[in-house]
């Protein structure tokens, strides 16, 4: 809960939810600053999840789904979104939440999700100038970090850390395709390499993946990480190192961007309608 | 009133009718074979497609997986019976992949008894000007009248393709009046709707789409404008031949008003001019048209890009979305000059990867409403 607003009462409250493949987010915001949110597992009933997110976005708030004026649903899942008043995708949502994280220069955006991976460019209002998504491939997004750190038996949130902890990059993954990249990664244990190394070679495959979106779409500065991956830091540093930027950081859950944006959207429409 | 748009379909009553009186129909691969020169021959000119393929596996097998998932659906439905109603295939060489089903093809009937089924391919110049290319082009459609004469036991007259010309350029003009509509400011008609009549046109005899045509253009003048679409996009690619594809970004709130793709208006566009004699001027008129980036000239005289940003004028385009057969030689190698031209022109363009049998829906849904959230006039 934001300790900034001291009473959401007599403000303008909304509501961004955004359902992902992998987690869902619920954003609650009050005149247009955030207030509280959410991040769970989304489940196998989108509907449920929705409401699980919001409902805990609310817990010691006092606000009830009675008080919000308007709520946006976005991502995968927006059409389940039940107290939806309006879906937006989640492209354009993720660029107005990154211009709320990160601050109006924010130009070049990545988004890794649990299913798919966008790249984006945005002007300084938050507005989509062009994106590019990755095409039917598990490759580059969460979902296939989440098998590898289920084979290797190592918490999702350290792969990171660890891929970073070797002395020298280990040459890619050759094959990205997740089914395929199992294979190689038992191969390459087996060979005896470090647990360390073939995170590395995995990590390095997918930031190369990633670049290459970025790169079709064209990079401008300044550039920032959206999504669960964002969280992810031999990804990111990775990333950096090949374009040689380095991605704008925030206080704030990269992971809400979505919701977030959602929200945004959700009072814009609210001013709108005025 | 009767139904274009129940005329769409690949097996359809007014093939079922022609074949009934004992008529011939001909499928006919890429557009450089001209209709024309069957039409005159008494034959139907069928333009092969995929249209609502959902299995292609046996395709596959005979084509591999490099193959593009048009030239597979085509071939699957040849040998899965949905093309029994043919009795020949005409090919020109407009990319290695759509003549591969006629090579295939060929290679599948080797042993049937070759009077029964007529098997021609053409070549066509993929180059427009030098002084070789018309003569070539004319030196091939000649040979192709005199087989189709011997197969099919018919003389061609140059009366006879005189009035096929006439039949087919009244089609044509239909076809323009049809896109008129699309460019007005409160169009009439949808993407989907259109591609189903310009499908119909590649289908069915020409006389009676004619004389169909001419009605239903009468009723959608009086149509009410469509209500509630977010943007007027354009669609341009290769083989786009399944108006379920249309639908999926229309449903999104994407009108598409205009298109350049081997089943829109391309092949339909441009009058056959007689001057002379039908066979040189059909193929003159064929080479002067702008088809598609198998016309390799692209780094000269870009023809199809200046044609694409003045159809983005004229219809007043809020974005384009280019979809790219997956594997297609000719529009997937295309990037260097289309896609940066028309980013250097501030056209927004949407890439969107397709394949033949739809599995792809919910992906192309996201991004097209996520384009046309984008280029949509009205800020969020």
């Amino acid at each position: 809960m934001n300790p900034d607003i001291p009473d959401w009462r007599g403000g303008l409250v909304t509501a961004g939810v955004d359902i992902g493949s992998t987690s869902t987010q619920a954003v609650i915001m009050v005149d247009g600053q955030l207030y509280a949110y959410s991040s769970i597992r989304t489940g196998s009933d989108s509907p449920n999840s929705a409401m699980d997110a919001i409902n805990i976005a609310m817990e010691g708030t006092g606000i009830t789904s009675q008080d919000i004026d308007f709520t946006v649903g976005t991502g995968y899942g927006r059409v389940n979104v039940p107290i939806a008043d309006k879906t937006v995708t989640e492209i354009t949502c993720h660029a107005k939440g990154s211009n709320y994280i990160y601050g109006s220069s924010v130009r070049t955006l990545l988004d890794m999700g649990g299913q798919d991976c966008k790249a984006i460019h945005c002007d300084e209002t938050g507005k989509v100038t062009s994106f590019i998504m990755n095409d039917k491939c598990a490759a580059g997004t969460g979902r296939g970090m989440e098998v590898i750190a289920n084979l290797l038996s190592v918490p999702i949130e350290e792969i990171g850390d660890l891929s970073l902890n070797v002395d020298e990059e280990p040459n890619p993954l050759s094959t990205i395709c997740v089914v395929f990249a199992k294979n190689e990664l038992t191969a390459l244990m087996r060979n005896g390499w470090p647990i360390e190394k073939v995170l590395a070679s995995y990590c390095r495959a997918m930031a190369i993946r990633v670049v290459r979106l970025l790169e079709r779409n064209g990079m401008e500065a300044n550039f920032a990480i959206t999504g669960g991956i964002a969280k992810n830091t031999g990804i990111v540093r990775r990333i950096e190192k090949m374009l040689g930027v380095e991605a704008l950081t925030s206080e704030l859950d990269p992971q809400i961007a979505g919701a977030l944006g959602g929200a945004l959207i959700a009072k814009t429409l609210v001013e709108k309608r005025k | 009133m009767e139904n274009l748009l129940t005329y769409s379909g690949i097996r359809n009553e007014s093939i079922e009718q022609w074949k009934r009186e004992g008529k011939k129909t001909v499928g006919t691969i890429c557009c450089h074979v001209p209709g024309e020169l069957l039409h005159a021959a008494g034959l139907l000119p069928v333009r092969l497609r995929g249209t609502g393929c959902t299995d292609d596996s046996e395709g596959e097998v005979w084509m591999s997986s490099f193959a593009c998932s048009f030239a597979r659906s085509c071939f699957e439905f040849l040998l899965n019976g949905t093309y029994d109603y043919l009795d020949g295939i005409v090919s020109s060489d407009g990319c290695s992949m759509a003549t591969r089903i006629y090579d295939n093809y060929k290679y599948y009937k080797r042993n049937e008894d070759s009077t029964r089924f007529y098997l021609k391919d053409i070549g066509a110049p993929r180059l427009y000007n030098g002084k070789h290319a018309v003569p070539y082009y004319i030196s091939e459609l000649n040979e192709l009248k005199k087989g189709v004469e011997n197969h099919f036991g018919v003389t061609i007259t140059e009366e006879k393709l005189k009035h096929s010309i006439e039949v087919f350029n009244e089609t044509r003009s239909l076809i323009r009046e049809l896109y008129e509509l699309r460019m007005s400011d409160e169009p009439v008609i949808t993407g989907e709707e259109s591609l189903k009549i310009t499908l119909a046109s590649m289908t069915m005899p020409k006389e009676e789409f004619n004389r169909m045509f001419r009605d239903y253009l009468t009723e959608l003048k009086t149509r009410k404008p469509l209500a509630g679409y977010r943007a007027r996009l354009m669609l341009i690619g290769s083989a786009i031949d399944d108006p379920e594809y249309i639908k999926v970004i229309e449903d999104r709130g994407g009108l598409i008003v205009c298109d350049a793709t081997c089943y829109g208006n391309r092949q339909l566009w441009e009058p056959v001019a007689y001057e002379g004699d039908a066979i040189s001027s059909i193929a003159n008129s064929y080479l002067s048209r702008t088809v598609c980036p198998r016309m390799c000239q692209v780094s000269t005289h870009n023809s199809l890009y200046e044609m694409i940003v003045g159809m983005v004028k004229d219809y007043k385009v809020d974005g384009i979305i280019y979809t790219k057969m997956k594997n297609c030689q000719v529009w997937g190698s295309e990037n260097l000059y289309c896609e940066e031209d028309l980013k250097a022109a501030n056209i927004p363009l949407l890439i969107v990867e397709r394949e033949e049998i739809m599995t792809n829906a919910g992906q192309l849904a996201v991004r097209a409403e996520a384009f046309i959230e984008m280029v949509e006039k009205g800020d969020k």
